[in-house]
């Protein structure tokens, strides 16, 4: 699908893409349907939980360098700053650089929301220009600015010549997506439209997108090997580093749900290739990623001695470990980006996924294609009872209770202490790094070793603790809240 | 309070509310009814008539310049015959959000107890058709009990008084807003009275009454009085208390059963064409 700049406002996940919230089913039905196009998502007559898309698009923004963040909407929009402010500010102290991001909320209140407040959004647009000096400056929309139709967009361009440095309109109302997915999208669309500029000179860059960079130092000196160059996005990026993201020489993502906009429109417009392959997590995804940079940016040959390199190294032990993980039974609960991938090495270390959970699904990705995790289980003939959960706990519960995996895997705060409290080991991959490589592969193996080996603390808290649903859920079926459509 | 009846008039934008409203007020009180007039419409013109002008300042406007604290006198004026008159008011055409004007100042006057024991009646003027919950405040919440659409032959109107009906209707399975009937303010358009006879029964209402066409009207409003204020001796002053009466008496209250498009039609092509074709000389 092409990308529109010029419009300020973004397409949401579920038209864009057909990304979907419901359904319950085999993986194998999952993909099928989605290739053949009869993927129907399917909504839930009971909801335990979700996530305002805003929370993923401002913070991704003011994760950047030296910005301002003004959040249009009431007070208790801006709650996420508290938030946005301690990641900025660690993030960058961790680095050993300095980051003077602010996230301003404009406290709309009812006379603002009865006869408009865009005069008012114009004096402290321009009060934050005059008292931070921001290299960028990004205005968000909310739920209450999105109902009233408050002209964000005219605001921002009748600054433009009031300021000299990049400003765009964030259109995140949050009820126009169940998928907070969408949030990520309307940071890339805010940076692409505002910030990156045409290249001049090509560079040995790669754009990098990912959360935190937590092992930057580690890419840097790999990508060394190949005269490649990380640029990681967009924690810790500055407005000047964004800049010029169309003069690398591809993107990547660690994660395809965060990064699948951003690599199309950087294709698309600028001709930057966006590396489409299995994530760099495990064996077969490293290896595969790898090579895929190795051909856009010829590097091949380079590429190849490293892989060589480094299998001396890890996989004998992979292997070794490995014995002792064969016949675990997992399952797993992750955002698609994650699931599917994490699946992959799963099964890779011989550990059988029984269930994994998406919290949302995307069909096709941009270009038209179904997510390259997918394709690879497929192919590989790997299959399993799969659902798509939009976070629902008590369907994580449910299937838990009914499975009674050896372990259970997760990556979001929190999510892992329901499984403990059944009496279910469990992972919390919190990292996106986590499984990156070799290296960091071993380490995950020996983390589920790790966490299978004692078993008494979870079987001991399980005893002690009275969870919250009755012995008539754990009966019902997973979907019995899923109204039809997508069963 | 047990008495008061709060009714709320829905209709086309330009059909002739805030007109018609007013006219009946007058009629209402020279009958020595107790009324208030709450103007739900952002361009604050609900009250003109019985003001003499636009003097009133309104519970928005107010509420912005003076903060939340604030005492019933300032927003509320006595017009024509005693009447109490109240416009919501609301922000500039294109931009924030008149609806919820409407849900916060209608809350405003309940706070500051403008619903005094000795009215007979409130009227709730709103402006067109009702097009979001702020709009349909009126008829929310146990406070406007009867409705009243002012509807005319032009199949424009016709089609906005279907479409509040099916507002009506929604609000009726919850609380106890009913139909009181259909105000004709005639354009003298081609079997007017028949189309309009026609119409409500299809809706499941009454006529309640038709207002024929008078210039006096016009004189009237550029005099910034109500036609029993400026000519009392004129027959349409006493159309105007003929339909006071009407609303009087009325006892007539149902949920409405709004049509379909397609019916809709077949009762225009039905009642309301001439046998001459084309024939538009008015």
């Amino acid at each position: 699908m092409s990308i529109n700049l010029e419009n300020s406002n973004l397409a949401t996940r579920e038209n864009r893409i057909g990304s979907i919230t419901g359904y319950i089913g085999s993986l194998s039905d999952l993909a099928q349907q989605s290739e053949c196009g009869t993927l129907r998502g399917c909504s839930r007559c009971f909801s335990q939980s979700s996530t305002c898309l805003s929370g993923c698009a401002l913070s991704q923004l003011a994760a950047i360098i030296d910005v301002a963040v003004i959040h249009h909407g009431p007070a208790g929009c801006s709650t996420v700053a508290a938030n946005a402010y301690y990641m900025s500010r660690v993030m960058a102290k961790k680095r050993g650089i300095e980051s003077n991001t602010i996230y301003v909320g404009t406290d709309m209140d009812e006379n603002d929301t009865i006869f408009g407040s865009t005069e008012s959004l114009k004096e402290i647009i321009l009060e934050v220009y005059r008292r931070y000096s921001p290299k960028a400056i990004f205005v968000s929309s909310s739920c209450a600015t999105g109902i009233i139709g408050e002209d964000i967009d005219s605001v921002v361009d009748d600054v433009k010549d009031k300021i000299d440095v990049p400003i765009a309109a964030v259109h995140c109302e949050g009820f126009k997506s169940r998928i907070w997915a969408t949030g990520f999208d309307i940071a890339d669309h805010a940076v692409l439209s505002s910030i990156v500029k045409p290249p001049e000179k090509k560079r040995n860059v790669i754009n990098f997108k990912n959360f935190f960079e937590s092992i930057r130092p580690e890419i840097i000196e790999m990508f060394a090997n190949f005269d490649l160059y990380p640029m990681f996005l967009y924690c810790n990026s500055t407005v000047e580093e964004l800049s010029h993201m169309s003069e690398s020489l591809a993107t990547t993502c660690i994660c395809g749900t965060l990064g699948n906009c951003l690599g199309n429109a950087l294709e698309e417009k600028y001709g930057v290739p966006y590396i489409r392959t299995i994530n760099p997590l495990g064996i077969a995804g490293f290896e595969t990623w790898l090579r895929e940079i190795g051909r856009v940016t010829d590097r091949s040959e380079k590429i190849e001695k490293y892989i060589a390199e480094q299998r001396a190294i890890y996989i004998p032990q992979i292997e070794e470990i490995k014995k002792q993980l064969k016949g675990l039974k997992a399952v797993i609960g992750m955002g698609p980006g994650y699931t599917f991938e994490v699946s992959r090495v799963l099964n890779e270390l011989g550990i059988e996924v029984v269930w994994a959970l998406a919290w949302h699904y995307d069909k096709k990705y941009e270009n038209g294609d179904v997510p390259p995790s997918m394709e690879y289980l497929l192919n590989n003939d790997i299959d399993f009872e799969a659902s798509v959960a939009d976070q629902q706990n008590y369907e994580v519960m449910n299937i838990l209770k009914k499975y009674q995996p050896d372990l259970y895997l997760s990556r979001h705060p929190g999510s892992t202490v329901w499984a403990i409290k059944n009496g279910t080991p469990a992972v919390y991959v919190d990292d996106e790094y986590k499984i990156f490589g070799y290296k960091h592969t071993l380490e995950f193996a020996h983390d589920i070793l790790n966490s299978i080996h004692n078993r008494s603390f979870e079987q001991n808290l399980a005893k002690r603790v009275k969870l919250p649903y009755t012995d008539w859920w754990y009966g019902q079926n997973v979907d019995k809240f899923l109204e039809e459509g997508g069963k | 309070m047990a008495n008061l009846r709060q009714i709320a008039i829905y209709g086309k934008g330009g059909i002739g509310k805030s007109t018609t409203t007013q006219n009946l007020t007058a009629g209402l009180v020279e009958k020595g009814k107790k009324v208030m007039v709450v103007g739900c419409d952002p361009k604050a013109d609900s009250t003109r008539l019985l003001l003499g002008g636009l003097a009133q300042k309104t519970v928005l406007d107010t509420i912005r310049d003076e903060g939340e604290d604030i005492e019933l006198s300032q927003i509320m004026r006595i017009g024509y015959g005693g009447t109490k008159c109240v416009e919501s008011g609301g922000p500039e055409p294109g931009v924030g959000c008149a609806g919820r004007g409407i849900i916060t100042s209608i809350n405003m006057l309940e706070n500051l107890g403008a619903y005094t024991d000795d009215l007979d009646y409130v009227f709730y003027d709103v402006l067109g058709d009702v097009v979001c919950g702020g709009f349909a405040m009126p008829i929310r919440e146990g406070k406007a009990k009867e409705i009243y659409i002012v509807a005319s032959g032009e199949m424009m109107a016709l089609y906005a008084a279907n479409n509040i009906s099916k507002g009506i209707s929604r609000y009726a399975r919850a609380g106890g807003v009913r139909l009181g009937g259909i105000i004709c303010n005639s354009r003298n358009v081609d079997r007017e009275l028949s189309l309009l006879r026609a119409f409500a029964k299809e809706l499941g209402t009454k006529l309640l009454y038709f207002v024929p066409r008078d210039n006096v009207v016009q004189h009237a409003e550029i005099h910034r009085q109500t036609v029993i204020e400026y000519k009392p001796q004129s027959n349409q002053a006493q159309e105007y208390r003929n339909l006071a009466q009407a609303v009087i008496d009325n006892e007539d209250f149902v949920i409405p059963t709004p049509m379909t498009q397609e019916r809709l039609e077949e009762i225009l092509m039905e009642f309301g064409m001439m046998d001459i074709a084309d024939d538009y000389k008015i």
